[in-house]
């Protein structure tokens, strides 16, 4: 794998934006801070984790942010009107996001649509779906407190979503780079019909990992509701961009094939650490939060550019 | 429909008029007289080498205006080389082409459009998304980005070329709409557009049925009548006695000698293509048959064009599947090792039958695929990654990857294949086709087959190789397995093989014992000796 | 007619679910706030025509929602510095057609991948906006509005652009080389390629295309109110690349018409109201759109199967 180059440059942009926040900004170091950075990037990056391997696999998955949604109002649903215990409707939530990612991959698989074009339609679906049950207005709060504490407690001295995270990486690295299922879904991505005639299911890898992106997701949808302490139809709103512009700064490629669960990790970070820093300059520099998402798209073109100049190998 | 096809003979204008980038000057056609050098296209002494491969070695070759000039030569006997030579595709390492008395070093695809030579694929490129009239437009014209798109012209030229090929395929359809004969039609619509003088077809009528066939023949007639020098490159020797006028034959990158049509019969002719073989120059047979390993009955499968076809493997037999290409022996294969599903017909492997590649290969099937780097390897991928790839089940119990294991298995057999696979870790694509191949099958060798289907398993390796895959084989079989080889090189089929099975059209035309001769194989590939033996 | 393919089958969608909209509700049909409804759509429709030509080269485009910001303000404030209407609406045009050609140039001229591409200026061009504007509407004077005429005749003009816009592309697409070029770089590049089509000028000219008909949407949603909004075009990117999906633009590139995108538009752009006018709650919008999308997807992929990836 030729990740090695991009690591660095992520690396070294980190090392840039440490020197810079820590010499300039206020409070940028402390544990307060760096907690503040993992509850805010929490979901970002669940995606972002989530949607790899289907990137990897050689598809995409625009319906993130949506099942984000419809999985927080289905819990909602499930706890206020269903009357369930909060627990009992966390897990009719998580089921509905991998039931919705499963419906993502089947479609790819049977119907042979591309999954840009499935996920664009159900991206428009899993929203209307939760706008139908929310009827467009209903907004589900006051949640128990032992649900917030999700979002808002620690363990350990770490905020929960610190661990939730930790969890999600632990497997996604063994899913991607330990498991076999990760090492044949990125045989699919680079050549796929060279993965069938090493007798691998690509079918039902891709649905896997589209079914393992919704389970995510539904689990994001969860954090998102404890964090905010409101579930709404609305509830991650955009988060798919997000997810796709961590995905391939990390150097995923977006034929397939390339990305890595460390180089994912390493966008996420420069993009979070970067959107927490600039809160923290002071006002005489005059740098606003809004340039995060300008510097990361300048980001992403630039890597982009560098991509072929470092590569000798080309691609396609 | 291809009525009235000679209507303009003689009209050389016609001929000459909008050669794509012909317009440089000096370029006088003289199409009709054809006495002088003009109305000649000559290959001279043409050598060409693709790495080790000696593609082409002094090949010469002259095709007259208003001649049929057939092609012969089994597969890889260089017939392509040299008409991507001719189109321009290829510099030739030595030689010279004189077309009409010009001599080139080489022709570029520019200079061998100006010298009116277009080449006929078996598999057009189109634009499917647009009509036929498009593209002969796109092909033919080179308009400016805002002139207007005058669809009205565009059409009613594309029906003059169609005409004149006796064609009724109406222009405003859609090219994705077209079936392989009429892609084929259209193609050629192109080369008489462009007022092409020497038109080399390309195999056009191996993918059509015979009814499709007899269709083709009149329109070729009539471009021949029409003063174009015609190079036909075709596997069905009844079509040398009815259309051409005088054949060369290739053998090995060499040219066996010129011929006129009817100079030789089909027998001459295979005689000529297959050659007299030092037999024996394979580790010999004498394998003992053992039980019956792979049987499969009655497979069809009509999107494959793949007519109900049958056969049996034993333990420690070599098989070998023969045909032409495009005879359906890839695509037996394929619905034989699950990756297509049949129509009908069932497949049994020691006696359970199976169905999909998952279950094919519990029961012990593999499959070495043609196409290696699309299909046998993932290059872009590791060596050791790769050797282990069709072996996950049984190395990494519980789906975790167990690096010891696989650099273990990856070590195995790049020993025993003698893969040079460079430093650690290095891509499989940077490797030799040699060692590509090797890898391809050392993956599957690693999940122990009982049953081996090997799809053309030497094609571009050197001798060396070649000679070591063959031995493997011998030894394999030794120990019990059994191989279905498909191969278009014939000293291998028959160095090989304990039987033969010979394909034509989708269906299993018959078999042939071991030690049969190259010309009982060439003559039932391609239909004429033998008698037909249903499957 | 088979020739008619998808477009036919979503006009027909089209009529049957107005038919019956006429039948049941005809309220849905008075003059007043159809015509507003029209003027209001014209803006998502340039957009999703403008994506449209760029799918059929087999390419795509997600930055129109951002770059239609970007013109928007930019044309706002040329109005708002006290020059003429049309003047703005002439910058908001420019500017989206010079963002369309900065995609045009690092897909064409560096050969990467247009989502990612447009991914990134998507995203660089909404914060830098965000930025620059903090979220402020640029506040118009009255006489821009409708470009000084009355709300009937201004929405006319509205209309007519829009949908003479459309019909121009469409025109070219069909009636001129260039437009054939695209359908035909997208209907098998290395064909297009050997026929001598200047490869890197069309596809980097369909950016131009969706850019500036990006920059048109802009300047037909600038003259309908007095003040621009800067995130006037969020997640409109996805609603365009629906809107031609569903209207007959095959995501592999080559097929695709305009009238087929304008049926499609208007086909999820009337559902809505449409249901609304028949009794269904307005929540069941987004969800009826998904149906409509994935449908129009599926039965494209029944017709072009043997095309797998």
């Amino acid at each position: 794998m030729k990740t090695g180059r991009t690591w660095w440059v992520l690396i070294g942009l980190l090392a840039v934006e440490a020197i810079v926040f820590g010499t300039w900004g206020r409070n940028f170091g402390t544990a307060d801070n760096v907690a503040n950075m993992v509850r805010h990037g929490t979901e970002v990056a669940l995606l972002a984790l989530a949607l790899l391997p289907v990137v990897v696999g050689g598809g995409i998955d625009l319906s993130l942010g949506s099942m984000v949604g419809l999985s927080a109002v289905v819990f909602g649903k499930a706890w206020r009107d269903g009357g369930m215990p909060w627990g009992g409707a966390a897990l009719i939530a998580v089921a509905t996001g991998a039931g919705a990612g499963c419906l993502n991959g089947w479609m790819v698989v049977r119907l042979r649509v591309p999954s840009l074009i499935v996920t664009l339609g159900t991206y428009s679906l899993f929203r209307g779906m939760a706008e139908a049950l929310t009827q467009g207005v209903d907004a589900f709060t006051a949640f128990p407190a032992s649900f917030l504490w999700l979002g808002e407690g620690r363990w350990g001295g770490v905020p929960v979503q610190g661990w939730i995270l930790a969890a999600a990486t632990v497997a996604a690295a063994s899913w991607m780079h330990g498991m076999r299922w990760g090492r044949e879904l990125r045989a699919a991505g680079f050549a796929p019909e060279g993965a069938r005639h090493a007798g691998i299911d690509v079918g039902r890898r891709l649905v896997w990992a589209h079914g393992a992106c919704g389970l995510v997701a539904g689990i994001a949808g969860l954090g998102y509701t404890a964090r905010l302490g409101t579930a709404k139809a609305d509830a991650g709103t955009g988060l798919e961009l997000a997810a796709i512009t961590a995905v391939v700064l990390g150097g995923a490629s977006i034929h397939g094939g390339r990305g890595s669960v460390g180089g994912t990790w390493l966008g996420i970070a420069v993009i979070a650490v970067m959107a927490n820093g600039l809160t923290r300059l002071p006002a005489t520099m005059s740098v606003a939060a809004e340039l995060t998402g300008l510097m990361t798209g300048l980001l992403l073109l630039g890597g982009m550019a560098l991509g072929p100049l470092l590569r000798k190998d080309g691609g396609s | 429909m291809f009525g009235d096809v000679g209507a303009t003979r003689g009209d050389a204008r016609a001929l000459d008029g909008g050669v794509a980038g012909g317009s440089k000057g000096g370029l006088n056609y003289r199409v009709h007289g054809g006495e002088g050098e003009a109305a000649r296209l000559r290959l001279v002494d043409v050598s060409k080498s693709f790495g080790a491969v000696r593609a082409l070695r002094g090949v010469s070759m002259e095709v007259r205006a208003g001649e049929v000039h057939a092609l012969l030569g089994e597969n890889g006997a260089g017939k392509s080389t040299l008409i991507r030579v001719m189109a321009g595709v290829h510099a030739p390492d030595s030689g010279r082409i004189e077309v009409g008395g010009r001599v080139h070093g080489r022709l570029t695809v520019g200079t061998a459009r100006a010298e009116g030579i277009a080449v006929v694929h078996q598999q057009p490129a189109m634009f499917p998304d647009l009509t036929v009239a498009e593209n002969l437009a796109l092909r033919l014209e080179q308009a400016g980005p805002w002139s207007r798109w005058r669809r009205d012209r565009h059409e009613r030229r594309a029906r003059e070329c169609l005409a004149r090929l006796g064609s009724g395929i109406d222009p405003g359809r859609l090219a994705g709409s077209l079936s392989m004969p009429e892609q084929q039609l259209v193609e050629l619509a192109v080369a008489v557009g462009a007022g092409a003088r020497w038109i080399v077809l390309d195999e056009p009528t191996a993918s059509l049925t015979r009814r499709e066939q007899e269709r083709l023949y009149p329109v070729i007639d009539g471009l021949r009548g029409d003063g174009a020098g015609i190079v036909h490159i075709t596997h069905r020797l009844e079509e040398v006695g009815r259309l051409a006028d005088r054949v060369t034959v290739l053998r090995d990158g060499e040219s066996v000698g010129t011929f006129g049509g009817r100079e030789l019969d089909e027998g001459g002719l295979i005689e000529r293509i297959a050659g007299r073989r030092v037999e024996g120059m394979h580790p010999g047979g004498g394998a003992t048959r053992g039980p019956l390993r792979l049987d499969v009955h009655g497979v069809a499968r009509a999107a494959s064009g793949l007519k109900p076809c049958s056969l049996r493997v034993h333990a420690g037999e070599v098989v070998g599947l023969a045909g032409l290409v495009g005879s359906g022996r890839t695509e037996l294969a394929r619905v034989i090792f699950g990756l297509d599903r049949p129509d009908s017909g069932r497949v049994w492997v020691d006696g359970s039958e199976v169905t999909g590649t998952c279950m094919a290969m519990e029961r012990g099937m593999a499959m070495v695929p043609e196409d290696r780097r699309r299909h046998g390897v993932v290059p872009e991928m590791g060596v050791a990654a790769n050797l282990a790839m069709a072996s996950h089940g049984r190395l990494f119990p519980w789906g975790w990857l167990r690096p010891g294991r696989e650099r273990r298995v990856a070590s195995e057999w790049t020993g025993r294949l003698g893969i040079k696979a460079g430093p650690a870790g290095s891509l499989v694509g940077t490797l030799s086709g040699g060692n590509q191949q090797k890898v391809a099958l050392g993956r599957w060798l690693a999940t122990r087959p009982k049953v081996l289907v090997l799809d053309e398993p030497t094609q571009g390796v050197d001798v060396g190789a070649k000679a070591e895959i063959h031995r493997w084989i011998r030894e394999w079989t030794g120990e019990g397995m059994a191989v279905l080889m498909i191969t278009s090189d014939l000293p291998e089929l028959l160095g090989m093989s304990d039987r033969v099975v010979v394909m034509r059209e989708g269906r299993v035309a018959g078999e042939l014992p071991g030690g049969c001769s190259a010309s009982e194989v060439m003559g039932m590939a391609m239909g004429t000796a033998g008698s037909e033996v249903g499957g | 007619m088979r020739r008619l393919g998808r477009e036919g089958w979503v006009g027909m969608a089209l009529v049957m679910l107005l038919a019956c909209v006429g039948l049941w509700a005809p309220a849905f049909f008075e003059p007043q706030p159809l015509w507003t409804r029209l003027a209001s759509w014209m803006p998502r429709l340039v957009v999703a025509a403008g994506v449209a030509v760029v799918m059929v080269a087999r390419h795509i485009d997600i930055s129109v929602g951002s770059v239609l910001g970007v013109s928007g303000v930019v044309g706002g404030m040329v109005i708002a510095a006290g020059l003429p209407a049309w003047a703005g609406m002439a910058a908001a045009v420019s500017c989206g057609a010079l963002a369309g050609a900065l995609n045009g140039w690092w897909v064409a001229g560096l050969r990467l991948p247009s989502i990612v591409v447009t991914l990134a200026t998507m995203v660089a061009w909404r914060e830098g906006l965000r930025w620059g504007r903090q979220g402020v509407f640029v506040n118009l004077p009255d006489t821009a509005v409708w470009m000084g005429l009355p709300m009937v005749a201004g929405q006319g003009l509205v209309i007519a652009a829009g949908l003479g816009a459309v019909a121009g592309l469409g025109w070219w697409m069909r009636n001129m080389a260039s437009g054939r070029w695209v359908a035909a770089m997208g209907s098998n590049p290395e064909a297009g390629r050997l026929a001598g089509i200047p490869a890197g000028w069309v596809t980097g000219g369909t950016f131009v295309v969706s850019g500036s008909m990006a920059g048109l949407g802009a300047a037909l949603l600038l003259v309908q109110s007095p003040q621009v909004d800067p995130a006037s075009g969020r997640l409109l990117e996805l609603e365009a690349v629906a809107a031609a999906v569903v209207g007959g633009v095959s995501i592999r590139g080559g097929a695709g018409r305009m009238r087929g995108v304008l049926a499609g538009f208007l086909l999820l752009a009337c559902v809505g109201p449409a249901l609304t006018y028949l009794g269904v709650k307005a929540y069941w919008d987004k969800a009826i759109h998904g149906v409509v999308i994935l449908a129009a997807a599926a039965m494209a992929a029944r017709a072009g199967g043997k095309q797998a990836t």
